[in-house]
């Protein structure tokens, strides 16, 4: 075998160990040293040479990309998580000869589920767009569209009970940046649906263990509802009676506009 | 005997003669056509008018259907050196015929004086005719190597006239790469000759490069580069209706698969309306896809669509597709969803089906609010059928969000499990009608506008002094070019 390619299995080696037992800093110092390593290689993307352990280097050099991707979300760095993916990414698309990795649909389903999670939803679709039929019946990947369907039809539930059936273990950081997303959409919403609420209620829908959290809450993210006799009241009197106003500027620069066009008519 | 009487006689053998004399024209009908076409050609690149080349073209197109193997290398010897690399290069393409139409043929040929002049263009218009011959025969292999090989040629020609046909070369080089499925190899090939078009100022090449371009892109769903293309291309008036028409409905599928309802919706309804009565297949996918994306932006399409001349069938699918979703029935839609799969599937328009569920549940629960004031949040889950563990909790949930859109008007009633419909106020004492007429106005008003940018003038009529004679003159090409302008929409691309 090629020495660099050894020289590189033995680093990598250490890079897992490292990771097994949890130290991560000096698994991310591993990583550059690997990621400097594999630049000299000529057989990966973009240029994509045939040297003769091109397939042995390839290989190598996904494995190393998955394992940097789960570690940035053990460091809970999104970032370098996107970063990561990317470099992935071409892996996946343009086999050139590669074996399927068995940890190419759990990679697939987290960057799906990370784009939700950002809110990125044009990404998510277009990312969904390029997987075959046939990913979509994986376990992982539905899952990310699942939760996609419910976070649109607003079964917040729904979501946060996906959470006990996560496919992957490394998917349970993000289920808990979606369950603060989805406490923050049930909040908006309950304030424009409900008159009242009682504190059980309200501590329940919004997934708080005790009243004091629910306090805090309110106190910090939503300070005009008020709590009064053991009961939320969120401010919809407001709304009674609107004065009509017209909204005047709006009108005369549309009529002047309708005037400009009808005199440019020749 | 009356059937051996001389009358009938020769009344069976002049209809024979006509048959033959008919069947002789129909062969050869073609070449005088296609010398007049040659002539146009030669005119029209010695004064540079490229009008000449494009109605020459035109033309071209209506022939299409006569071309056979024959007519063809009468033309090619007619046109082309007969020694030069080109001619055999063409000429290896064409099946060799038997000795009749042989016979036939050097007989015609042999009473011209040809006269060789080898003009670029006629090579290229050469190059396009074989290549349109071959697809029509559906020998795609051979029509990609002979497309190889015209683009080969035009990368060293750089003439103005040269650019209308070499528009066509581009679109038939990726059509016969479409046909036999290696679009991807020649997406290089296209970028480069993109660029060199840019470099060239040759607008309406980069056009159909563009179009092109995307349409490699679309084809195996990679919208992201796509829209990273389309982007950053540079942009200009558009010189070819169908070209714009592709353009625009490239643009609107991008737009929805981002999730850009109200821009798709644009954009595939203004390529639907622009696109020539003839071109049926191509409005009928636009009109699939602006049926979705304006069920996908909430609103319902009016039946008359679906009842166009010619669609009714290609639309049954969608047709029965909003039925589902107009009445807001869950199971109906998942019923319709599953029958017409395949068609989804082959339309790529099944994710985007899969996006329509959020909204056939808003209008079960808009029609829900409208009908009853008061209803338990039980009876919401049972009426909109929602399969899942936990009904009641989804239902509120469902509808607390649809309040928050302001998709409904009510409230809710967490402890007793109610929902509440407000009373609909009177709309026309809003300010509604009035932004709903400024938006029918303003695209009123821009349309005329773009009526009037598009009107056409001949080029160089301010520069010459007219005489009464050159004063006809002018009047009768424009009374072609009118004549001509009405033909356009007859034209396949």
């Amino acid at each position: 075998m090629d020495p660099k390619i050894t020289e590189l299995s033995q680093l990598f080696e250490r890079f897992k160990a490292a990771f097994v037992r949890k130290d991560f800093d000096t698994c991310a110092k591993f990583l550059s040293q690997l990621k400097v390593a594999l630049t000299e290689f000529k057989s990966l993307p973009p240029l994509f040479e045939e040297t003769p352990n091109a397939i042995q280097e390839r290989t190598l050099a996904r494995d190393i990309y998955e394992h940097a991707v789960f570690l940035s979300v053990k460091i809970e760095d999104q970032e370098a998580l996107e970063r990561d993916f990317f470099q992935l990414k071409p892996y996946y698309t343009d086999t050139h000869g590669l074996q399927p990795s068995t940890q190419e649909q759990p990679i697939l389903g987290l960057n799906l589920l990370r784009l939700l999670v950002q809110n990125r939803i044009a990404e998510f679709h277009t990312e969904l767009e390029l997987l075959p039929s046939s990913a979509l019946e994986n376990p992982c990947i539905k899952h990310a569209i699942e939760l996609e369907q419910s976070f649109m039809e607003g079964a917040y539930n729904r979501v946060l009970s996906a959470r006990q059936t996560v496919p992957h273990e490394t998917y349970v950081y993000f289920m808990d940046l979606l369950a603060k997303t989805v406490r923050d959409e049930i909040a908006g919403c309950s304030e424009k649906a409900y008159d009242s609420l009682s504190i059980n209620d309200a501590r329940q829908m919004l997934l708080f263990s005790s009243d004091q959290d629910l306090v805090k809450y309110i106190e910090e993210e939503h300070p005009e509802w008020e709590i009064r006799n053991g009961f939320v009241f969120f401010q919809r009197a407001k709304e009674s009676t609107p004065c009509k106003e017209i909204p005047s500027l709006q009108l005369i620069n549309q009529t002047l506009s309708y005037a400009r066009e009808l005199e440019r008519i020749v | 005997m009356a059937e051996n009487s001389p009358k009938k006689v020769i009344e069976t053998l002049a209809f024979s003669f006509f048959q033959i004399q008919s069947y002789l024209n129909r062969l050869f009908l073609s070449i005088p056509d296609l010398k007049e076409i040659t002539a146009l050609i030669e005119v029209g690149a010695y004064a540079r008018e490229v009008r000449r080349i494009v109605r020459a073209i035109r033309w071209m197109i209506q022939l299409r259907r006569n071309l056979k193997a024959s007519v063809l290398s009468a033309f090619l010897n007619y046109v082309l050196v007969p020694g030069s690399e080109l001619h055999s290069c063409l000429y290896s393409y064409l099946p060799k015929e038997d000795e009749q139409d042989m016979e036939l043929d050097t007989t015609t040929s042999a009473t011209q004086a040809p006269a060789k002049h080898s003009l670029p263009e006629l090579e290229i218009y050469c190059c396009l005719l074989v290549l349109i011959f071959l697809i029509d025969q559906k020998r795609y292999g051979e029509a990609k190597a002979c497309s190889s090989t015209s683009i080969a040629r035009l990368k060293n020609l750089n003439r103005r006239t040269v650019d209308v046909l070499s528009s066509r070369l581009y679109f038939y080089y990726s059509l016969s790469y479409e046909l036999t499925g290696d679009l991807a190899e020649i997406r290089g090939n296209l970028l480069a000759l993109h660029r060199t078009a840019t470099l060239r100022h040759d607008e309406l090449g980069q056009e159909t490069l563009l179009n092109l371009l995307l349409r490699n892109y679309l084809h195996y769903n990679l919208y992201d580069q796509a829209e990273k293309l389309r982007s950053k291309a540079p942009r200009f008036e558009a010189h070819s209706n169908q070209q714009f028409c592709r353009y625009l409905f490239y643009l609107g599928k991008i737009r929805t698969i981002q999730l850009e309802y109200t821009d798709a919706k644009e954009s595939l309804l203004q390529a639907a309306r622009k696109a020539p009565d003839a071109a049926l297949g191509f409005r009928v996918q636009c009109n699939k896809w602006a049926v979705i994306v304006r069920l996908l932006l909430g609103e319902i399409p009016e039946r008359t669509i679906f009842m166009q001349k010619g669609m009714e069938k290609a639309l049954m699918p969608y047709f029965e597709l909003t039925n589902a979703v107009r009445i807001g029935d869950l199971e109906l839609f998942k019923t319709v969803a599953d029958k017409f799969s395949s068609t989804f599937s082959s339309d790529r328009t099944d994710n985007l089906i899969v996006r329509l569920r959020h909204n056939v549940i808003r209008t079960g629960l808009r029609n829900i609010s409208i009908s009853y004031s008061q209803i338990s949040l039980a009876d919401v889950s049972k009426k909109l059928r929602l399969d899942s563990p936990n009904p009641v909790a989804d239902a509120e949930s469902i509808v607390a969000k649809a309040i928050r859109d302001g998709a409904i008007d009510a409230t809710l009633y967490h402890a007793n499990g109610w929902m509440v419909s407000k009373e609909t106020g009177d709309i026309y004492s809003t300010n509604e009608p009035q932004v709903a007429f400024n938006s029918r106005i303003a695209f009123c008003l821009n349309m005329h506008n773009e009526a009037e940018r598009a009107l056409r003038f001949p080029p160089n009529s301010h520069k010459e002094k007219e005489s009464a004679e050159k004063r006809r003159e002018r009047q009768q090409q424009e009374q072609e070019l009118a004549k001509h302008i009405a033909e356009d929409d007859d034209d396949e691309f």
